[in-house]
């Protein structure tokens, strides 16, 4: 049996994620049923791993770095990205990844946010979340198990976040970290979107009626409101699926 | 925009993916030193430009800047390598042999597995432009389509197309016995 021109494009598709529901659980179907497509999805899968595993990143030389520097003018740099050289290499790594940032935490944690301090908070997430990507890695506690990442901040804040498994829905937890947001510490969830990164921010919600969608400098936000905080997701991840992020976390069920 | 405005507009978008930046213009180019020159070109192009960008995908923005930048590079420094498009692909597309999904050829998945680093350079080095950076902006810099096809200025059939060819022919090189 041989597979047409057009299997082979949808079994890419496929493999990539980039099938709707529906069509992948039709095609799924049909790899099923056909040993020739299953042979060859083994086969795109084992080069996509390999690839992964053994190509070395690129990253940019030091001397690039600086020649660039030198070309836009070092007193433009920000704190964030002057702290970068140490961290190149890995760096490099999640720069490729997308990243959501979702800090999330209780109304008795945090100062409140009116609306006139909207843009500061944002920045600071925005800021927060550029400082993960550049950092060794975007997170203090690694872990997919919630039952791990919960009770590291219970030692280190008030109050831990709700955390909701979505591993389901596409995004597995990837650990936590602490960001400082104005001048408070907030828990900061990390999700991974295929081999993404992702990042998402809750504070008390004041009454500050919700802006709900926005991109700064290329970084998306999209915030919520849910009971006494307001949820806000940080990401170059584009709008749908931010939102997709969004409503699984609404969704979910947070542990026991 | 004033120039200090640009400057902190540039650092805040076009920094954070330098690495991208320059791991696509190496792939695209073939070699590091010509990368530099590229990367270096494209800054200065986005910086001239940061005030035309309104928000959105920064990562897609800036390697879009850097393909162009790589490809403009290579028509000065050599215009007798780059090969036409619609000729490559439907060349490729008479290539593409209909065994390459013959059922039952494990052994091929395991030696595409055990190919180490400088047969996969190798092999990724040696494919044509088009489907080489399609290739890497998929498999090394994890992008999706839809940002390909943004990147690369086409339709997402043709990125699905260029996909399906370059992952094709490296399955054939890295799976075949040698």
């Amino acid at each position: 049996m041989t597979s047409t021109e057009n299997d082979r494009l949808l079994l890419n598709a496929y493999v990539d994620g980039e099938l709707d529901p529906a069509h992948a659980l039709e095609f799924e179907q049909r790899i099923a049923a056909d040993p020739a497509l299953a042979a060859e999805q083994a086969r795109i899968e084992a080069l996509r791993r390999v690839i992964a595993q053994r190509l070395p990143r690129e990253t940019a030389s030091p001397e690039l770095r600086r020649r660039i520097s030198a070309m836009v003018g070092q007193s433009a740099q920000p704190r964030a990205a002057r702290w970068s050289a140490g961290w190149r290499a890995d760096w490099g790594r999640m720069a490729a990844s997308v990243a959501v940032a979702f800090v999330v935490g209780s109304a008795a944690t945090y100062m409140a946010v009116g609306p006139r301090d909207q843009q500061p908070v944002v920045r600071d997430l925005i800021a927060s979340h550029m400082r993960s990507l550049m950092a060794s890695q975007p997170f203090d506690v690694a872990s997919s198990d919630r039952h791990t990442v919960k009770p590291w901040f219970n030692g280190k804040l008030p109050q831990s976040p709700r955390v909701v498994d979505l591993t389901a829905q596409g995004f597995a937890l990837a650990g936590g970290r602490i960001d400082v947001i104005g001048l408070t510490p907030a828990p900061t969830l990390v999700y991974r979107h295929r081999l993404h990164l992702i990042s998402l921010t809750a504070l008390p919600a004041a009454e500050a009626a919700a802006t709900p969608r926005r991109a700064i400098d290329g970084y998306n936000v999209v915030e919520w409101t849910d009971g006494p905080l307001v949820y806000w997701a940080v990401s170059d991840l584009a709008t749908p699926e931010l939102d997709d992020f969004a409503k699984a976390f609404r969704n979910g069920e947070a542990e026991p | 925009m004033d120039r200090e405005d640009s400057k902190t507009r540039f650092t805040n978008v076009v920094t954070p993916h330098l690495d991208d930046a320059y791991g696509l213009a190496r792939w695209v180019t073939g070699n590091r030193a010509d990368a530099e020159d590229v990367v270096q070109e494209a800054c200065l192009r986005a910086l001239r430009g940061i005030a035309g960008f309104t928000g959105g995908n920064a990562r897609a923005w800036v390697l879009t800047i850097v393909r162009n930048a790589a490809y403009d590079w290579m028509r000065k420094n050599r215009s007798r390598t780059v090969v036409h498009v619609d000729d490559l692909e439907a060349v490729e597309r008479m290539q593409m042999p209909d065994d390459a999904a013959t059922a039952g050829d494990n052994p091929e998945t395991a030696l595409i597995a055990r190919a180490d680093e400088a047969k996969l350079e190798t092999a990724i080095a040696d494919l044509p432009t088009v489907f080489r950076e399609t290739l890497v902006l998929r498999d090394v810099q994890g992008l999706d389509y839809r940002e390909i096809a943004t990147i690369t200025g086409v339709p997402i059939g043709t990125v699905m197309s260029r996909l399906a060819r370059a992952r094709g022919r490296l399955v054939a090189t890295l799976g075949a016995d040698t």
